[in-house]
């Protein structure tokens, strides 16, 4: 397949081996020489230095058909060029693009296949040559013209960057500020609208007024989905850097790591990117560490001694999904086991994918577990919970002897979230939509009470149900059943959840939460409503996991 | 008798994708050397007066190509022996700088295969006319 197509496609561990020392000795330059330049010192044989090993890189990268990697280096050596020539340009903001290219370049080095997502590289190259058309003095030579015209049309990208302009993050978020307050002032109309419907009964103008109400909804969405798309990143800005990591990891334990890394190109916010690093580097370094056998283990139980690590994005319905999965030994039940009798949970009946589920849980997480739990446990429920307040859900599935898998399953974007907006003893909630299975009108026949737990049939399977007033901790919580339920769903569990009202649904901005307040358990974050009362948002994962664990 | 090459190069997966190449179709079975630097490619060149064709990097720390070549000029160093400069931008000054200091011919990175194959081709028949001559 890949290897095909390059000649010497074999060779790319030989290429990764040689050329990300280079790269790496290449970033070390740059943060060098960007404190040199602030100390006012010109850096003359760093800058030599460093663009043999970029002419290295380049030329091999070249060879191997790497052709981001190949782009990046050519464009800093003529960055570093320029800079060699024009001692007056050596300012911060140049530092500070090397500094960039330098970490990209190891990033794309260390992290060399076929496959290899060529946006991020474009990006740069293109922001290169805008700095090298702005700078002062600075003139375009032959070879860099020959360059541009050769990538021009490989990439449609390419194309495009001439009318990219770079911009600041954080204005995007004040953009989507703005379009929050827009969407907040577009639910008071329609208020407005219905209370005048009330009063004043149907007419020619409110008839007008509706239609007004409803293209303003439109251009919002529209304005909403444009905004959204400015803020997604390719999920290989992050999956980028763990090729290194597996290396590093893998050398240090001793082990013999293969690692695939497919669907780079699925954006997600850059909100979301930012905070899912963490979690997956412990899901890949546990892969390593402690999922994959040693080599001679491997090959006594008939496996190739080189394990392999596979993680994979893709977009499904809306949401998207990382897949981190080895072919390793797989979770130890029986130690699960013992340790979760060990700390008083009542595990007889428990099946093997419960008991996997158990690895989530902190204080069978803790790293004592390492050995016997084959360390899936480091850090688990940290990662779960940080995925869990990204609005997502982590799975867990492992066959003995075969392997482990963890699938995330993210919201594209956390900045505005569709929800259910419901009332329960006169405050309001935000459920989002994306874990609501469906309303139901609460009948009290149809709710039994089993073990003080309300249950009911629902699609013709038993759930909970229960009440939204003693979930929420709120005061007036025991007074009878409430009118409505909404089913929540989140991975394979479900509940139904007892509210006063159903207001209706909702774009919501979403909006942190003061860290000053502590971390409550049942609520992620906090929304202005149309009224501009303020609503929390309900975190469904966290109450439907403490729904199971009350179980 | 085998043919042999000289391949110098600072590179270690360069002299893999050489190994690659001279392991296939019709080159499988000559002598190759490796070189990891202008000097030792030098000291290896005086050694070997039968070398089919030289396979020489532009940029290498120690000594590079152009210096390897502007040596063995000084030096009269088996001129018969072809010496193809390897370079990854191909620029005319350094197309030129080569020249002028007896490079056969030139290769540019990034090369396929079929690129060495020519110019082996090429190399036997510079080394059957002189032969001829």
């Amino acid at each position: 397949m890949t290897a095909g197509e390059n000649p010497f496609g074999d060779l790319l561990q030989d290429y990764i081996v040689e050329c990300l020392p280079l790269a790496e000795q290449v970033g070390d330059a740059f943060v060098e020489l960007e404190r040199s330049w602030r100390s006012d010192e010109p850096g003359d044989d760093l800058l030599t230095t460093v663009k043999g090993r970029l002419h290295t890189i380049k030329g091999n990268s070249a060879m191997m058909g790497i052709a981001p990697a190949r782009d990046v280096a050519h464009a800093l050596e003529d960055a570093c060029g320029f800079l060699g020539r024009a001692p007056d340009a050596r300012t911060a903001d140049a530092a500070a693009l090397l500094v960039a290219g330098g970490g990209l370049l190891v990033e794309l080095v260390g992290g060399a296949s076929p496959e290899l997502d060529p946006a991020p590289a474009t990006a740069f190259v293109e922001r290169v040559r805008v700095y090298l058309t702005a700078a002062p003095g600075a003139a375009t030579t032959g070879s860099d013209r020959r360059q541009t015209e050769r990538r021009g049309p490989r990439s449609d990208e390419g194309g495009a960057a001439g009318n990219t302009v770079r911009i600041d993050f954080r204005r995007l978020d004040a953009m989507l500020e703005v379009l929050g307050e827009g969407l907040i002032q577009h639910s008071s109309l329609v208020e407005l609208y219905r209370r005048l419907l009330r009063k004043v009964g149907a007419g020619v103008e409110l008839e007008e007024l509706d239609q007004t109400v409803l293209s303003l909804q439109k251009t919002l969405t529209r304005l909403e989905s444009t905004l959204m798309e400015a803020r997604l990143l390719p999920v290989s800005t992050v999956l980028g850097r763990f090729p290194r990591l597996v290396r590093d990891v893998a050398h240090a334990e001793g082990k013999k790591v293969r690692l695939e890394v497919s669907g780079g190109e699925t954006a997600l916010d850059k909100a979301v990117l930012d905070r899912l690093g963490e979690p997956l580097l412990h899901l890949v370094s546990n892969a390593v560490a402690h999922g994959l056998e040693h080599p001679e283990e491997r090959t006594r139980a008939g496996k190739p001694a080189e394990g392999h690590i596979r993680l994979r994005a893709a977009s499904v319905s809306g949401r998207v999904t990382i897949r981190v999965s080895d072919d390793g030994r797989g979770l130890d039940v029986e130690a699960i086991r013992a340790k979760a009798e060990s700390l008083g949970l009542d595990v007889r009946n428990a099946d093997d994918a419960q008991l996997h589920h158990l690895v989530f849980v902190s204080g069978l997480s803790t790293a004592e577990r390492v050995t016997t739990l084959s360390g899936r446990g480091l850090g688990l429920d940290v990662a779960a919970n940080v995925i869990h307040a990204l609005g997502g859900t982590i799975e867990v599935e492992s066959r003995k002897g075969q392997g482990t898998a963890f699938t995330l399953s993210l919201p594209v974007t956390l900045a505005i979230v569709r929800s259910l907006i419901v009332e329960v003893d006169r405050e309001r909630y935000a459920v989002p939509l994306s874990h609501v299975a469906e309303t139901v009108r609460a009948e009290p026949e149809a709710i039994r009470q089993i073990n003080n737990q309300g249950v009911t049939q629902w699609r013709g399977d038993l759930i909970h149900v229960a009440d939204a007033g003693a979930v929420l901790g709120t005061p007036e919580s025991s007074r009878g059943l409430r009118p409505f339920y909404v089913v929540m769903t989140a991975g394979a569990k479900r509940r139904g959840l007892l509210v006063d009202r159903l207001i209706g649904h909702q774009d919501i901005v979403v909006k942190g939460l003061d860290p000053a307040l502590g971390r409550p358990t049942v609520v992620s974050g906090t929304t202005i409503l149309g009224d501009g009362r303020v609503a929390c948002i309900l975190d469904v994962v966290r109450i439907l996991d403490g729904a199971a664990h009350v179980n | 008798m085998p043919e042999s090459f000289l391949v110098i190069d600072d590179s270690k997966l360069l002299h893999q994708m050489y190994r690659l190449i001279f392991s296939q179709g019709d080159l499988a079975g000559s002598t190759v050397h490796y070189a990891a630097n202008g000097r030792e490619g030098y000291a290896m060149l005086a050694a070997h007066p039968e070398l089919t064709l030289v396979l020489l990097d532009l940029n290498m720390p120690e000594m590079n190509g152009l210096e390897v070549l502007a040596r063995r000029q000084a030096e009269h160093l088996y001129p018969h022996v072809p010496v193809a400069l390897v370079t990854t931008e191909g620029s005319e000054e350094d197309e030129a700088r080569g020249r002028a200091v007896g490079a056969w011919d030139y290769l540019r990175k990034p090369f396929q295969p079929s690129d060495i194959q020519a110019l082996v081709r090429r190399a036997r028949e510079l080394r059957r006319s002189r032969g001829a001559a």
